[in-house]
């Protein structure tokens, strides 16, 4: 039981860490979890993660806009750098891994690096093409990498207008591949037009999105664990 | 809500001098509601010493500010140099000389700087954007260089245009900055900024202090 406390010690402190941006509380708590023989994996979601949920709450309460989102990302990077070489990649079905990045035109890419540590910490390959990418490179990377997952990302209207070429340009050579589209104007209706499987409008959303998609990673690991 | 507490706080931590503008109109939409900007400066160098006594200078705002129960952004006086930080993505949305124009400090000279009416450019800024309801200080809106051209006839590269700034054409291009560059690549190998400085040693509000100290003789430090 004892062990039990200490660990529930260590991750609230990882957690509080990411909470109120501190990126040394992070960093500590993380080496303190691996020092204690924990397992990484379960440090960065019952830790971090679990602060950065926390984090996604109170930006939609308002407490929290986007400077400290972007504070507490730093934070939970902190410590996912010292957790990231002790994880196993995680035994969940899905191979994960994932191209990402801005289109063409758009240098925004508040959003994008958001989802991106998402899917850092859900232990996911991430290919990130950074800013202002031409479209074609999507397609070729998602062809090289064999990825499952496409995220464009974009925050203006004018740069938007290229998410449907590539959309259609995947599909036609990968029909099983997923694609996400984000960005201010992106909505329902267009992610439904041009095929895509999924989207998010704002930094805010698309947190929350990959916040409920990595806690569904979660309830998947936790449901094989409750069953061995 | 009066920032003399605040204002006389730092000071005595060290701070050369501080001053509140209101930066509502030149803000990004992330960052938007922190409308005031608390501009600082140490008549110093941009050295590693300047550099870590401005962070702990922000660090203290921050404190104030918060055990009041306001919000803060702090954006570090060598913002430009720090890279694969997420927040360092908003640093870029504020500038220092802006904040330190609209908190009254001082003007943009024809070198490009942040001139102050006691130390000229000879100081180091940094920046903490607070939602904090500070009244803020008369800002300048004119250049006050008049027809003072020495940094336009000391630039060595020709850089310095000699044009006199105004809040109303802010896109105006005071400085060549490829130029200033340019000469500086040549000359050194630099590991941080170039800095030939000529243009800030010239100007007669940077010496301002060392005439004085010098007609009352007493040496200067550098």
């Amino acid at each position: 039981m004892a062990d039990d406390a200490k660990k529930q010690e260590i991750f609230d402190k990882m957690k509080n860490g990411v909470i109120q941006y501190d990126e040394d509380a992070c960093k500590e708590g993380a080496q303190e979890a691996l020092d204690a023989g924990l397992d990484a994996n379960e440090a960065i979601f019952d830790g971090l993660v679990a602060g950065m949920e926390e984090v996604g709450r109170l930006f939609e309460a308002q407490e929290y806009f986007v400077p400290e989102i972007l504070m507490c990302a730093d934070a939970l990077y902190a410590g996912l750098d010292i957790l990231k070489p002790h994880c196993k990649q995680m035994d969940i079905g899905v191979k994960g891994s994932v191209v990402i990045g801005t289109v063409e035109g758009d240098v925004h890419d508040i959003g994008k690096n958001l989802v991106k540590m998402m899917f850092d910490v859900a232990g996911f390959t991430v290919y990130d093409l950074g800013r202002d990418v031409p479209l074609d490179q999507f397609v070729e990377e998602q062809l090289k990498t064999d990825s499952e997952l496409v995220c464009l990302s974009a925050m203006m209207t004018t740069s938007m207008v290229g998410m449907p070429k590539v959309i259609e340009k995947i599909k036609a050579k990968n029909p099983n591949c997923m694609i996400m589209i984000g960005g201010a104007p992106t909505s329902q209706e267009l992610a439904d037009k041009w095929g895509a499987d999924g989207y998010a409008t704002d930094a805010s959303n698309a947190l929350k999105e990959a916040i409920k998609m990595v806690s569904f990673l979660k309830k998947l690991r936790d449901e094989k664990l409750a069953k061995k | 809500m009066d920032s003399e507490q605040l204002k006389a706080y730092l000071k005595t931590e060290g701070a050369t001098i501080v001053g509140v503008g209101d930066l509502t109109r030149f803000l990004a939409k992330e960052i938007t509601h922190l409308g005031r900007g608390i501009s600082l400066a140490i008549n110093k160098g941009l050295t590693q010493d300047a550099i870590e006594r401005l962070l702990k200078l922000q660090r203290l705002t921050e404190a104030w500010l918060k055990d009041r129960g306001f919000r803060s952004l702090s954006v570090p006086p060598d913002s430009d140099r720090i890279k694969g930080k997420y927040i360092a993505r908003l640093y870029h949305l504020v500038s220092h000389k802006t904040a330190a124009t609209c908190a009254g400090l001082g003007w943009i000279g024809k070198n490009g700087l942040v001139i102050n009416s006691d130390y000229g450019s000879k100081l180091s800024w940094a920046t903490v954007l607070t939602d904090a309801p500070f009244w803020p200080d008369s800002p300048y809106m004119e250049s006050k260089c008049g027809d003072c051209d020495l940094c336009v006839k000391y630039c060595p590269s020709g850089a310095v245009q000699g044009l006199l700034w105004s809040r109303q054409a802010p896109e105006a291009e005071i400085v060549v900055y490829k130029r200033c560059l340019s000469l500086k690549k040549k000359r050194h190998v630099f590991e941080e900024k170039p800095n030939c400085g000529l243009c800030v040693t010239i100007c007669p509000y940077s010496r301002k202090k060392q005439v004085k100290a010098k007609v009352r003789g007493v040496k200067t430090g550098s």
